[in-house]
């Protein structure tokens, strides 16, 4: 019987030490203390981390960091003995007295929590039957005034006391401390803690042999219990009323209380049960939520992987797509420059055909009149008439200039257009120059008896090629000659209308030319092919070559015309030396 | 007056004898027409009294006359005028023909006026004296030896030193020699700049002496008698002509 009261008062302490933190978040007295006086020592990283779970009551974790703080060499001794003594508590909560009872008393002077240390080693010691030491631990509090207490509750210390007397055999005392303890409870209104009280009081008073005092206090415990949910208070108290019925020999009643215990058990038992398989139920949805959430978290790697792929080859697409457009672009581009090359290099030579017809027409016309002309002559040769071959001599030989000249152009333009030609420009006076050209021409101006006058002053100088020049005037003026009636007049002179630039003006009384014919003489590579004077044959190319080379001088060309009444060449060139010119 | 001797390179006798028709119709003494290379190198050398060449730059199909060119051009001294003669429109035969300076060319076909004009811009462009025949100032350009001068449309020299005295008058001059007596077209200040003139000195505004042929000096009556009794004035501001005569006797 003494035995099963004995497990009993041990159950009470438990109880006690766990009900103060329990109920709710709020920290109890104790912590708040422990708070307070350990904010000075929380700048070490590990024994915030120890002290924050020494406050969720993680007592490993609070053992790992406060033995870190431990093996670091620290001279601080307010840190190490708040280390230790944090560890003795968590050793202490965790039932491995000895350890906590070492740790405790590694704790050196001067500590706050000095009167815990001693209470807690006074706890350790009745909850490991030594009474006696427990007695000298806990004594101490009968000395320090209340607000020295720093949490500790008075009435649970002197409750330990008592369960010491009355362990030590010594009633009275032990009756002593109960009841103060009792009427604190009661003060208190704690159920809880009036059932333990009661219980303690009525086991001392078994001790004492009081028995109605026994049976009255545990009377009195079994009331308490029935109103409280507590099952293993229920369980003790209907068991301890079952013992006292038994003794009392009242079978009846002593088996209703072995029914109430064993529901009380059951209870405790099934409340158990239920704790633990809510636990494994909250266990599985736990681990079923935490594999959702790793499949989400593997899902989403997936989708990030996908998006990331798509986003790149959307990028590649992109890329691909606009050097494709540049590149037709540019194909587009090339093929329209292509075509125009295409249309001008028809253009081209279909002018070069029109050409050839043209020039080999001339000369096949001319070259057929000198083979009936020898014909003639051989015949008149014969005859010995010799004013008729003198005729016709000369016929051939005008003949021949012709188609000289003609080829001497052709030559020309060959040259201009694979720009084989030798071209310096230099300085030259034009009256020279005419005078020169012009002196081929004398004997057809005798000819025709065309009156030729080169009024140009000697003084007169351009910046030009002498040979293409040559070339220019030779033809206009040929050109000229052609187009002048006999007793015409053709005239050489200079004029200064354009800055920097010298005119020289072909005129002649010839034949002119409708303002159609000098439009398109005046265009660009275009082969007259109209001729408004069967008799007169020409190619157009004389004209063509002149506007090309007046080109290549940086000169400019222009006609003035009257259909019936003659015909200004003008030809500008220029005054000033050429860039890079010595 | 001298006529000027021409060197004719040429090896196709229907142009070669065409130009020796035209310049002498033109009162031009043709010394000779050199057919090859060597020909014409030893009639160059050989006569030693050419005044202007004109080179055919072809000869039997090779660029010989520019060889030639380069040879007599190598002695800057005894190089004389040049004119090349060429129907080749070929730019690499006139590439390599331009640097055989100075360099006055004539293209084939020509005529009577361009063959005169070549010459006379060969005889322009060799002397440095560019621009002088075609323009209306001035008519004579100076050598070391001759001058040359326009007569018409053709040229003639007058050795330097037959040159007694030159009269100033205005823009023109009057050349006197031992035979004869002529006006030429040159500034005075060009005429005095190109004359050596440690033989000719200024006795004069309007006079310019050879001090070669002087034979007395007539202080007092400031007067220089010169040979074939020519008389030149001797103004004050030159009287230093007698200082010269010393060193030089």
């Amino acid at each position: 019987m003494v035995y099963r009261f004995e497990i009993f008062l041990v159950l009470f302490l438990c109880v006690f030490s766990t009900k103060l933190y329990a109920q709710e978040r709020v920290y109890s007295a104790f912590e708040q203390y422990v708070v307070n006086r350990s904010d000075a020592l929380v700048q070490e990283i590990d024994f915030k981390k120890a002290q924050s779970f020494f406050l969720e009551k993680e007592w490993d974790s609070t053992l790992l960091y406060t033995s870190k703080v431990l093996t670091l060499e620290n001279s601080d001794t307010a840190l190490t003995n708040f280390s230790h003594f944090l560890r003795g508590y968590s050793f202490k909560q965790q039932g491995v007295f000895n350890e906590a009872k070492s740790e405790f008393l590694k704790i050196k002077e001067n500590f706050d929590f000095a009167l815990h240390v001693q209470i807690f080693l006074g706890e350790i010691a009745l909850e490991q039957s030594l009474y006696n030491e427990a007695l000298e631990y806990l004594k101490r509090i009968e000395t320090v005034p209340d607000e020295k207490l720093l949490g500790l509750r008075r009435s649970n210390i002197e409750a330990n006391i008592g369960l010491c007397y009355l362990h030590l055999d010594e009633y009275d005392k032990a009756d002593a401390y109960l009841q103060r303890n009792l009427a604190f409870l009661e003060a208190e209104k704690d159920t809880l803690g009036l059932i333990g009280a009661y219980g303690n009081l009525a086991t001392n008073y078994d001790y004492k042999d009081l028995f109605d005092k026994t049976i009255f206090y545990y009377q009195k415990a079994y009331d308490l219990s029935t109103y409280t949910d507590a099952y293993a208070l229920k369980a003790d108290a209907s068991f301890n009323m079952y013992q006292i019925e038994k003794y009392l020999n009242n079978p009846e009643k002593a088996y209703q209380y072995i029914e109430e215990f064993n529901i009380a058990k059951d209870s405790l038992n099934s409340q158990n049960e239920v704790a633990r398989v809510l636990q494994l139920e909250k266990q599985i949805v736990v681990e079923q939520k935490q594999k959702e959430v790793s499949l989400l978290e593997a899902e989403n790697k997936v989708k990030e992987a996908q998006k990331n792929g798509l986003m790149l080859s959307s990028v590649i697409l992109l890329l691909l797509l606009g050097t494709g457009v540049y590149f037709y672009r540019e194909k587009v581009k090339s093929n329209k420059i292509i075509s125009a090359q295409k249309e001008d290099l028809d253009e081209l030579n279909a002018t070069k055909d029109k050409l050839f017809s043209i020039v080999s027409h001339d000369l096949r016309s001319s070259v057929h009149a000198l083979k009936s002309s020898n014909t003639e002559l051989v015949d008149n040769l014969e005859a010995k008439n010799l004013e008729k071959v003198n005729t016709l001599l000369h016929a051939n030989s005008s003949i021949v200039n012709g188609a000289y000249n003609l080829l001497d152009n052709l030559l020309n333009w060959a040259l201009l257009q694979t720009k084989q030609s030798y071209f310096e420009v230099g300085e030259l006076r034009l009256f020279f120059i005419v005078e020169q050209v012009a002196h081929n021409y004398k004997a057809l101006l005798q000819e025709k008896n065309i009156h030729f006058e080169n009024t140009v002053p000697k003084k007169d100088k351009v910046f030009a090629d002498q040979e293409s020049l040559k070339i220019i005037l030779r033809n206009i003026i040929d050109n000229a000659i052609k187009f002048s009636n006999a007793e015409g007049a053709i005239k050489i002179y200079t004029e200064h209308t354009k800055e920097g630039f010298c005119d020289l003006v072909i005129e002649d009384t010839g034949l002119g030319m409708s303002e159609a014919t000098r439009q398109n003489l005046l265009q660009e590579t275009i082969v007259t092919s109209e001729k408004e004077n069967k008799d007169i044959i020409g190619s157009g190319l004389g004209m063509q070559l002149c506007k090309s080379m007046i080109k290549k001088n940086n000169g400019t060309f222009f006609i003035e015309s009257t259909l019936g009444k003659g015909t200004k060449m003008i030809v500008s060139l220029s005054k000033i030396p050429p860039d890079g010119y010595y | 007056m001298d006529t000027i001797n021409v060197l004719i390179i040429e090896d196709t006798p229907a142009q070669s004898d065409r130009i020796v028709k035209t310049l002498e119709e033109n009162n031009f003494s043709v010394v000779g027409v050199a057919t090859s290379l060597k020909e014409a190198l030893s009639l160059f050398y050989g006569s030693g009294k050419i005044d202007i060449v004109i080179i055919d730059i072809f000869l039997n199909g090779v660029p010989d006359g520019i060889a030639f060119a380069e040879t007599i051009n190598a002695v800057p001294n005894a190089s004389k005028p040049f004119v090349f003669l060429t129907s080749s429109t070929d730019r690499q035969i006139f590439q390599r023909a331009k640097l055989t300076q100075p360099f006055s060319y004539l293209m084939k076909p020509f005529n009577e006026l361009e063959l005169l004009y070549a010459i006379e811009m060969a005889v322009e462009k060799f002397y440095a004296q560019q621009d002088v025949f075609l323009g209306d100032e001035e008519d004579t350009v100076i050598s070391d030896e001759y001058l040359f001068i326009k007569k018409g449309k053709s040229l003639k020299k007058v050795r330097i030193t037959d040159i007694i005295y030159i009269e100033v008058e205005e823009k023109y001059c009057n050349i006197i020699t031992e035979k004869e007596k002529f006006v030429i077209l040159i500034s005075l200040t060009k005429i005095l700049k190109l004359l050596d003139n440690n033989n000719f000195y200024r006795t004069h505004r309007n006079y310019i002496a050879n001090l070669e042929k002087v034979e007395e000096i007539i202080l007092a009556d400031n007067l220089i008698i010169l040979s074939g009794n020519h008389k030149v004035t001797l103004s004050d501001t030159y009287k230093d002509i007698v200082k010269r005569m010393r060193t030089l006797r």
